[in-house]
C-alpha cells in the first residue's frame, strides 16, 4: 500500500511538475561533455559498488569526469529525481539501470533529448529506441551455467532438484529459472522437481525447502536464483541437518555469499561480473560520443564459482568498495 | 432541615465565550432522589460535569457535608463516593458484566500473583452476580459480553456499576432514555432502591411524568441558574414546564 | 449454570474453535495425501522453527490489534533492530563477531531490544498523546525504521553473526525441540497470559472495546496505549534478534511483508480489527496456518500460483465470520 501511495504522490507531483507545456530539461546550457554519470539500481549493494569500480576505473583512463548518484531503494520513484538532477548538469554520457522498465522511459528520454548519449547497464527499458547500447548479464546462460555446475557437484548420483525463485514475474530471476530448467534436462540422474516462488523472503525460502525435503527426501541439489532466496535456502537446509549433503547453488558474490560458499554453507555460486559491465559500459558511451560504431546489445558472461577454484577466480567477488 | 449532603453555590463555568452556569446552586440531600431538570441548553449536563469531576467550575464552592471539596477528576470524585452514569452509557461492549462491573477497579488475587496483577475473577464474578441481585437487575446471562445483552439490561449493568461502587451520591443523565417500558420501570426500581439504602440520586431526565413519579425534590435549571425548586408530591408537570420555560419562577429558589 | 456447560458454550462460541478446526482439517488432509511426508517429526520440527520469528511478532500484534490499533512497523522494526544488534556485535570484536562469546551475544540481545522499545516508544507515545492514526503513524515508522537500518547499515545486509548464538539459539535443540521454539513458546506462553489473566491484559481488551468508557472507568488509556506499542516495538526486537541466530545474517530486504503477515495472522485467529475481542491461543493458530498450507502445497505438489489464493480465501472468510457473528451480536 504504502509504495502505491508514494507513487501515486509522486506522479501526481511529477505531473503537476511537468505542466504547462515546457520541460524542466529545457536549460538550453552547454554542460559538460568531458563528464561521465552512473546511475545504477540501489546504493550500496555490493553487485553495483563492483560495477561502479569498474566503470570509475575506465572512465577516468578515458579521461573523463566521473559522478555515481544512486537511489536510497530500487524504486522508479527514487530514481527519477536523480535522473532530472543529473540532466541539470548536461553529462556527456549516462550509464543507467532503469529500476522500472516502463517507469524510467521518460525521464530517460528526457535526457536523451538533451543529447545525452544513455547506456543501459544491468537492467533494461522496453522501449529501445532510448539507449544508445545495452549492457546486461546473459542471466539464461547464468542458469544453464547453474544447472551445469550443480550436474559436476553431484556427479553420477540421482537425486531431486528444486529451484527457488522470488516473485512471479521478475524477468532476471526468471530467466535464470528458465536456463536452469533447460539444462537440467540434459542431465538424466537429476529428476527436477520444479521451481517454488518465494516473495522474496529468506523464511518463506527456508521453509520451501524443508517442505521439498520432507516430500523428496532424495533432494540433492537447490538452485536459489537471488541472495534472500540463498540465505533462506541455507538457513532451511542448516536446521534440516543437510548442510552439504544437499548441493546449494546461489546466485552473485557478495562478501557475505562468498564466506558462505568459504564456509562450505553454500557449494558453488553464480558470479555476474559487474565491473566489466560497468567498463564495457564507458567503452560504448565513449564510442558513442566520439560518433564511432556502438554495439546496441552486449551480453557480459557469468562464471561460476566453487570452493576448490574460488581463490583463483577472487576478481569475481563482489565488492564493498573500490 | 439536616444539612445538605451536597450543596454547590453560585457556580460559574464559562466555555469561551459562552456561559454555561452563570451562579447556578444544587443541594442534594442523603436517602433523596433529586431531579435537575431544564430545557436544552439550560446548563444541566455542564452542571453534572462540575459535580462529577468532568470539569472544573470557574468559580463558586462545592460542598459535600459542609465541607469544601476540590472534584478536579473523575477519579477525585469517586474518591469520595460519587459515581455517574453517563448518558452514552460508556460500557464496554466486548466485556462480559462482572468485567465491566469491575473496570477500572478489578480486584486481583492475594499474593505474588496479585502482585503481577492476575485477576481473581472468580470473586469478581460472584460479587457482580450477587450485586446484580441484590439491585433486581435480571440477566439472562453473565458469561457473554454485554454487547449481546438487550439495551435495557446493558443499562441496568450501566447503572449497576455506578451504585454499587457510589457510597454517597450518583448522577444518572437520561439513564432510561431509549428503553422500552418494561425496562424503564425496572430501572426506576434500582433507583429508588439506592435512595432506600440512603444515598442521593440525581436524575436528569426530560420526561415530567417520570421525573414526578421517581423523584422526592426537583430543581430546575434554567439559563445557567437554579429557577425553582418542588416537591415533587406536591408539584404538576405544568408547573415544572413553566419553571423551564421562565413562566413561572420563585424567588427563593 | 455450571461452569462445565460455560466452558463448552464458551468454546463453540469462539471463533478460536473453528480456526482449529480449520487448522486440524488442513494437516488431516495433507496428512492423507501425504502421510509419509508431512506426519514426520522432520515436517513438524521445521514447520515449528519456520514460523517462531513471525509467531513473536504477531504476539505483540495481537495486543495492538486488540486495543483496536495495528502496527505497520513491526517487519522494519525487526531489520532495524537485526542491524544495530549485529553490527554493535561486529564493533565489540574487531569488526567480525563471528568467533565472538556470551558476552558479546548479551549485549546485542539487549541493542535488539532496546532498539525495537525506542521505536515501540515512539510509535506508542505519537499514538497516544497526538491522536494520530495508528494506521499513519506506523506507516510513518514503517519506513523510517527501515530507512535507519539502511542508513546504518549502508543498505546491505550485515553478516558476522556469533557462532555460540546461531549454534544455539539458531539450530541448537533441547530434547530433541529447537531451542528458537522453546523461546517463541515461552514468549507466546507469558503473552496469552498476560492477556487472558492479568489487568494489563483486561485493560487492553477495554481501550479496544470502548476507550472512552475505559478512560471514564479511570484507566490510564495514554499510559496503556504507550505501553502495548511498546511492547510491540520489544517483541520486534526480540524477534529480529531470533531472526539473527536464525538466518546467520541481519536482512535488510527479506522482511518486507512481515507487518501484513502478523497482522494476517492475528486476524485469522479471531481478534478482531475492531478491537475489544481477540486471543494469543487464537495467533498461534493464525500464523500456523498459512505455514500449514504453504508447507503442505509445496509437500503435496500443488500449482505454485495456487497458494497465495488459497491463504487470501481463508483470511477474508475468517473476517467475513467476524464481521457477521459481530452483526448479529449487536442487532440485539
Amino acid at each position: 500500500m504504502s509504495r502505491t501511495t508514494v507513487a501515486l504522490v509522486s506522479t501526481a507531483l511529477l505531473l503537476t511538475a511537468c505542466g504547462g507545456g515546457g520541460q524542466i530539461g529545457d536549460t538550453g546550457g552547454t554542460g559538460d561533455a568531458k563528464k561521465m554519470v552512473l546511475i545504477p539500481g540501489v546504493a550500496a549493494e555490493p553487485f553495483y559498488i563492483s560495477m561502479e569500480c569498474g566503470f570509475r576505473e575506465a572512465a577516468s583512463a578515458a579521461g573523463y569526469e566521473v559522478d555515481v548518484q544512486a537511489p536510497a531503494k530500487f524504486d522508479a520513484t527514487l530514481q527519477t529525481p536523480i535522473v532530472t538532477g543529473v540532466l541539470a548538469n548536461k553529462p556527456g554520457a549516462v550509464l543507467i539501470a532503469p529500476t522500472d522498465d516502463k517507469a524510467m522511459a521518460g525521464p530517460m528520454r528526457q535526457l536523451k533529448d538533451a543529447g545525452i548519449k544513455v547506456v543501459e547497464v544491468d537492467t533494461k527499458l522496453e522501449d529501445t529506441s532510448i539507449a544508445s547500447s545495452t549492457i546486461s548479464s546473459d542471466n539464461e546462460q547464468g542458469g544453464r551455467l547453474a544447472a551445469r555446475t550443480l550436474a559436476e557437484l553431484v556427479g553420477d548420483r540421482p537425486g531431486s532438484v528444486l529451484v527457488l525463485n522470488t516473485k512471479a514475474g521478475t524477468s532476471t530471476t526468471d530467466a535464470r529459472a528458465a536456463g536452469f530448467e533447460e539444462e537440467v534436462k540434459k542431465h538424466p540422474n537429476l529428476k527436477y522437481v520444479g521451481q517454488q516462488y518465494t516473495d522474496n523472503e529468506p523464511d518463506q525460502a527456508a521453509s520451501k525447502v524443508t517442505a521439498t525435503l520432507s516430500a523428496n527426501p532424495d533432494l540433492i541439489g537447490v538452485f536459489a536464483t537471488n541472495l534472500n532466496t540463498g540465505e533462506g535456502a541455507a538457513t532451511g537446509l542448516r536446521n534440516a541437518g543437510k548442510t552439504g549433503v544437499v548441493n546449494l547453488v546461489g546466485f552473485d558474490a557478495s562478501p557475505k555469499q562468498v564466506e558462505d560458499l568459504r564456509g562450505g554453507a553454500v557449494q558453488a555460486l553464480i558470479a555476474q561480473d559487474p565491473a566489466t559491465i560497468g567498463r564495457t559500459g564507458v567503452e560504448q558511451a565513449v564510442a558513442a560520443l566520439e560518433g564511432k560504431p556502438v554495439q546496441r546489445d552486449i551480453e557480459t558472461d557469468l562464471v561460476a564459482l566453487t570452493k576448490a577454484d574460488m581463490e583463483a577466480n577472487s576478481k569475481y567477488f563482489y565488492r564493498q568498495r573500490c | 432541615m439536616a444539612l445538605p449532603l451536597l450543596d454547590a453555590r453560585e457556580l460559574v463555568k464559562h466555555y469561551g465565550n459562552v456561559e454555561a452556569l452563570r451562579g447556578a446552586s444544587f443541594t442534594a440531600h442523603a436517602g433523596e432522589v433529586v431531579a435537575l431538570v431544564g430545557d436544552n441548553g439550560a446548563g444541566k449536563s455542564t452542571l453534572v460535569k462540575c459535580l462529577s469531576g468532568v470539569a472544573r467550575p470557574d468559580s463558586g464552592t462545592i460542598l459535600l457535608d459542609g465541607t469544601p471539596v476540590v472534584l478536579d477528576s473523575p477519579v477525585a470524585a469517586r474518591a469520595l463516593g460519587i459515581e455517574t452514569v453517563y448518558q452514552d452509557l460508556a460500557v464496554a461492549p466486548d466485556l462480559d458484566p462482572a468485567a465491566n462491573l469491575f473496570l477500572g477497579r478489578e480486584l486481583r488475587r492475594g499474593g505474588l500473583l496479585g502482585k503481577l496483577g492476575v485477576l481473581d475473577k472468580r470473586e469478581m464474578r460472584r460479587r457482580a452476580v450477587a450485586s446484580f441481585h441484590d439491585l433486581g437487575v435480571s440477566l439472562p446471562d453473565v458469561d457473554v459480553p454485554i454487547g449481546a445483552l438487550s439495551g435495557g439490561q446493558r443499562q441496568s449493568v450501566a447503572v449497576a456499576r455506578s451504585v454499587v461502587w457510589a457510597s454517597r451520591l450518583v448522577f444518572m443523565d437520561e439513564p432510561t432514555a431509549a428503553l422500552g417500558v418494561v425496562q424503564r420501570e425496572r430501572v426506576l426500581d434500582v433507583i429508588r432502591r439506592v435512595r432506600d439504602q440512603g444515598m442521593a440520586v440525581v436524575l436528569i431526565s426530560h420526561n415530567m411524568p417520570e421525573v414526578l413519579a421517581v423523584a422526592d425534590r426537583v430543581e430546575v435549571l434554567r439559563l445557567g441558574r437554579r429557577v425553582a425548586r418542588f416537591d415533587a408530591a406536591t408539584t404538576t408537570v405544568e408547573e415544572l414546564v413553566g419553571a423551564m420555560t421562565g413562566a413561572l419562577s420563585q424567588e427563593d429558589a | 449454570m455450571t461452569p462445565r456447560t460455560g466452558l463448552r458454550r464458551r468454546l463453540v462460541g469462539a471463533n478460536t474453535l473453528w480456526i482449529a478446526v480449520v487448522l486440524l482439517v488442513l494437516i488431516a488432509v495433507f496428512g492423507a495425501l501425504r502421510p509419509d511426508a508431512v506426519l514426520t517429526a522432520f515436517t513438524l520440527q521445521t514447520t515449528l522453527v519456520e514460523t517462531s520469528v513471525l509467531l513473536v511478532l504477531s504476539v505483540g500484534m495481537t495486543y495492538v490489534i486488540i486495543t483496536a490499533g495495528i502496527d505497520l512497523s513491526v517487519g522494519s522494526v525487526l531489520v532495524f533492530s537485526g542491524v544495530t544488534s549485529a553490527m554493535t556485535m561486529n564493533a565489540l570484536h574487531d569488526g567480525n563477531a563471528t568467533t565472538a562469546g556470551w558476552g558479546v551475544v548479551l549485549v546485542g540481545l539487549l541493542v535488539a531490544l532496546a532498539s525495537g522499545a525506542a521505536w515501540g516508544l515512539v510509535n506508542g507515545l505519537l499514538i497516544a498523546r497526538t491522536g494520530i492514526p495508528p494506521l499513519i503513524v506506523t506507516l510513518g515508522s514503517f519506513g523510517a525504521a527501515l530507512g535507519a537500518g539502511q542508513l546504518i547499515s549502508n543498505g546491505s545486509n550485515v553478516a558476522g553473526v556469533p557462532d555460540v548464538l546461531s549454534d544455539t539459539l539458531g539450530t541448537g535443540t533441547w530434547f530433541g525441540v529447537p531451542n528458537l521454539v522453546l523461546l517463541a513458546a515461552a514468549v507466546t506462553a507469558v503473552g496469552a497470559l498476560v492477556l487472558g489473566t492479568t489487568a494489563f491484559g483486561r485493560h487492553t481488551y477495554a481501550i479496544g472495546s470502548n476507550e472512552e468508557a475505559a478512560r471514564r472507568a479511570g484507566i490510564p488509556v495514554t499510559r496503556h496505549l504507550v505501553r502495548v506499542y511498546l511492547l510491540a516495538g520489544v517483541l520486534a526486537g526480540l524477534a529480529g534478534f531470533m531472526a539473527l541466530a536464525y538466518f546467520r545474517v541481519a536482512s535488510i530486504t527479506g522482511h518486507d511483508t512481515d507487518n501484513l503477515n502478523a497482522i494476517a495472522a492475528v486476524v485469522l485467529g479471531g481478534t478482531s480489527l475492531f478491537g475489544g475481542a481477540g486471543s494469543v491461543v487464537g495467533t498461534v493458530l493464525g500464523v500456523f496456518i498459512p505455514a500449514v498450507l504453504r508447507k503442505g502445497f509445496v509437500i503435496v505438489g500443488v500449482n505454485v500460483y495456487w497458494q497465495p489464493i488459497a491463504v487470501a480465501l481463508v483470511l477474508v472468510a475468517a473476517v467475513w465470520l467476524d464481521q457477521s457473528r459481530r452483526r448479529a451480536r449487536d442487532k440485539r
